[in-house]
Parts: structure tokens; sequence; C-alpha cells
């Protein structure tokens, strides 16, 4: 049986580039884009409520 | 706290409020069913797999130039919702929705990331807003109609890549009434200037499905700002490999060592690569080597640098068998 080890995740790299979650962005609240991400956000979080309750 | 009395009674017997809520959802369910929307509730599937626009007669009418099928359609949508809210103030709109000082929009319907949904700009919230400092491109194709108002934009597209970012091409543009403009967010984006009085759009959209993550540059120079996860299926699997590893749920290693070698989001596989080396080192670094192996996998170059940085802290390591035992 090898003898191997355990390894902390914090020991690990991420990539180069870092990817955020869904819809998150550097400058938020600057500006109006169109963008439809907004409408995906609102869906997504009413479903997640939705199948939680 | 000041309470009015439509409230305080209702906190004594909900029933008006429960009738009020009903009838708005036989409304709609009437609207979905039979009604206008009874053809966009059958298209939008076929929308959302990347059927053809003109393929589809109920949308495509919508996003047809001089057509008066998006007037008659939120015509008559907001004419029941309306009806039916200056009857009962205190009642919920049954579509999903969202409001502030700038933005409105009801989504009128919606599947499988994708969406038809009405907006409208508030010019005078718009204007207290700080300019754009940065723009973002998206894996997603949209339609915008403008129904009413009038708005400045910057059409801002990519005209080249460049290390950490890409080269901007920014032009002025205007909406007008009736205007239609189509737009694949990966190429092409829009940014608003400046919108006198209220501009409302009807608004289609769908998700590319390639799950590329998304991009936010710098407007200035175009500098790589941010990138995020193409789809929010994605994000749900992240936090799910996370919250495995936080657990320390060993017995799901091979789970995410398979996530790992699938092919996806490369930021996705990485995660799950990471948290399985974490929870079982002898699974994790199988799966780690398989990736560093093949040179057509975009993780082959970080897994073969992290394979050998491992087995130089780890000797032991270099006794793991290559296959699965």
């Amino acid at each position: 049986m090898m003898n191997l080890p355990k390894i902390d995740i914090s020991a690990l790299p991420d990539l180069d580039v870092l990817t955020g979650v869904f819809g998150s962005l550097a400058h938020p609240a600057q500006g109006l884009q169109s963008n439809d991400t907004l409408i995906m956000m609102m869906s997504f979080v009413y479903d997640v409520i939705k199948t939680v309750h | 706290m000041l309470i009015g009395p439509e409230l305080m009674a209702l906190r004594g017997d909900d029933t008006p409020q429960r009738r009020i809520q009903q009838r708005l959802l036989d409304q709609l369910g009437g609207w979905r069913e039979a009604g206008a929307g009874a053809e966009l509730e059958a298209e939008l599937p076929r929308f959302a797999k990347g059927a053809a626009l003109e393929s589809l007669p109920a949308l495509h009418a919508l996003f047809t130039p001089g057509n008066c099928a998006a007037a008659t359609l939120v015509d008559g949508l907001t004419d029941w919702l309306l009806t039916e809210l200056e009857r009962d103030p205190l009642g919920q709109v049954p579509m999903r929705h969202q409001c502030d000082r700038t933005l409105a929009t009801l989504v009128l319907v919606r599947c499988q990331g994708a969406s038809l949904a009405l907006q409208a700009i508030d010019g005078a919230g718009f204007a207290l807003k700080p300019p754009a400092q940065s723009v973002t491109f998206a894996g997603n194709e949209s339609w915008d109609h403008v129904l009413a108002g009038s708005a400045e934009v910057e059409l801002v597209r990519i005209a080249g890549q460049r290390p950490g970012g890409v080269e901007l091409d920014r032009t002025g543009s205007a909406l007008a009434p009736g205007g239609i403009v189509h737009r694949n967010g990966r190429l092409a984006a829009q940014i608003f200037k400046r919108v006198p009085g209220i501009l409302v759009l009807l608004k289609l959209h769908r998700l590319d499905h390639d799950n590329a993550p998304s991009c936010e540059y710098a407007l200035d120079d175009g500098r790589l700002l941010h990138q995020a996860a193409g789809h929010p299926r994605d994000s749900r699997l992240e936090l799910a490999v996370a919250l495995l590893g936080r657990m320390g749920r060993a017995d799901a290693a091979p789970l995410l060592a398979a996530m790992a070698e699938e092919t996806g989001s490369p930021h996705l596989r990485w995660q799950a690569l990471r948290e399985c080396i974490a929870l079982d080192s002898r699974t994790g670094f199988t799966a780690l080597s398989a990736i560093a192996r093949n040179s057509d996998d975009p993780l082959a170059v970080p897994a073969g640098a992290l394979r050998a940085q491992l087995l130089e802290t780890y000797p032991q390591l270099a006794e793991v068998p290559l296959c699965p035992a």
C-alpha cells in the first residue's frame, strides 16, 4: 500500500486568469449596457428559490 | 412604523390578497395557454436550442421592421395587467420582474437560457449613474425592438486580440421607435450614453451554450478586467464541487475526477481537479496525469506544471499508476 500524501487545496494553484460566477462584473454599478445577464440572473435566482420552497 | 389600514386589515385576514393573486395567476395562465402568449411559449424552446428566428413565425413577427405584432402583444398584456393592478394595487405581478431607479424589467416568457422580456429605461435615473468604465462580451444573441422613446448609444466591437486584452472599436449610434437591433454578444456590445425620457424595449435573448466565459474589458484601453462563467450551470456545479471539498467527501473523488476529465469549462474542470487532488491524492493525481498527457486539452500545460510541482514536493506520487486501478 502506497503512503500517499494528504494535499491541502491551498497548495494547489488556480489558473492564471480567474473566472467569477455567472453574471459577476468588475464594475457592476457603472453605466448601463444592453446586457441580458440580468434577466438570466432573475430567472436563475427565481428558479432556485422556487426549488428550495 | 406606519402601516396603512389596507395592510393592517390583511394581517388579520389575508383572504382578499390570496384572491387577488389567484386572479392574476389565472389571467397569466390564460394568456400563456390560450392567449397571445401561447404561440410564444410554443416557439421559445426551439429558439433556445438555436433555431433560426426566421423559422419561428410568432417570435419573428415581433422583431420584423414595420410589423405591429410587438405593439399588439405588449398592449394586450399590459391592458389586463394594469387593469388588475388598478383595481387591486396590492396585487403582485405574477411574472419575474425587477425594478430600480433606472431599469424596470418584466420577463414575459423564458425557457432554457432564452427569454422574451419587456424593459423600460428611465433616463432621469440613468443620468445619475456614473459613466461606464467597462464593456462586457458574453456568449449570447439578442434582438432589441424599440417600442417607445429614444436613446444615444455607443456600439462597441472587438476589432482584434492583443496580450492581456482586445482592441475595441467604438462608434456612436441612436435608437429610435421601431428600430430593431440584432447583436452577437461575443462580438458586439451596446452601451447607453443618454436616454431622454423613458425608453421601452422588447428584448429577445438566448445563450449560445458554448460555455466560454464572458469577458469584461476596460473601455479606455481594452485590457481584460474580469471574466465570469458563461452559463449559470457552470457556477452551480462549481459551488457543488467546492461544497464537496469543504465537507471532506472523499467518496466524491471519482466523480470530481470524471468532471475534471470531461470537455467543458476549463475553469470548472480545474476546480474539480483541485478538489479531487485535495480529497484523494491518488485519484486526483491520476486524473491530473491524464489531462497533462493530452496535448489537445486546454488544461494540458497548467496540469503538466502542477504535476511536476507535486512530484517534486511528494516524490511518492511517482508510484501512482497512470490509469485508475
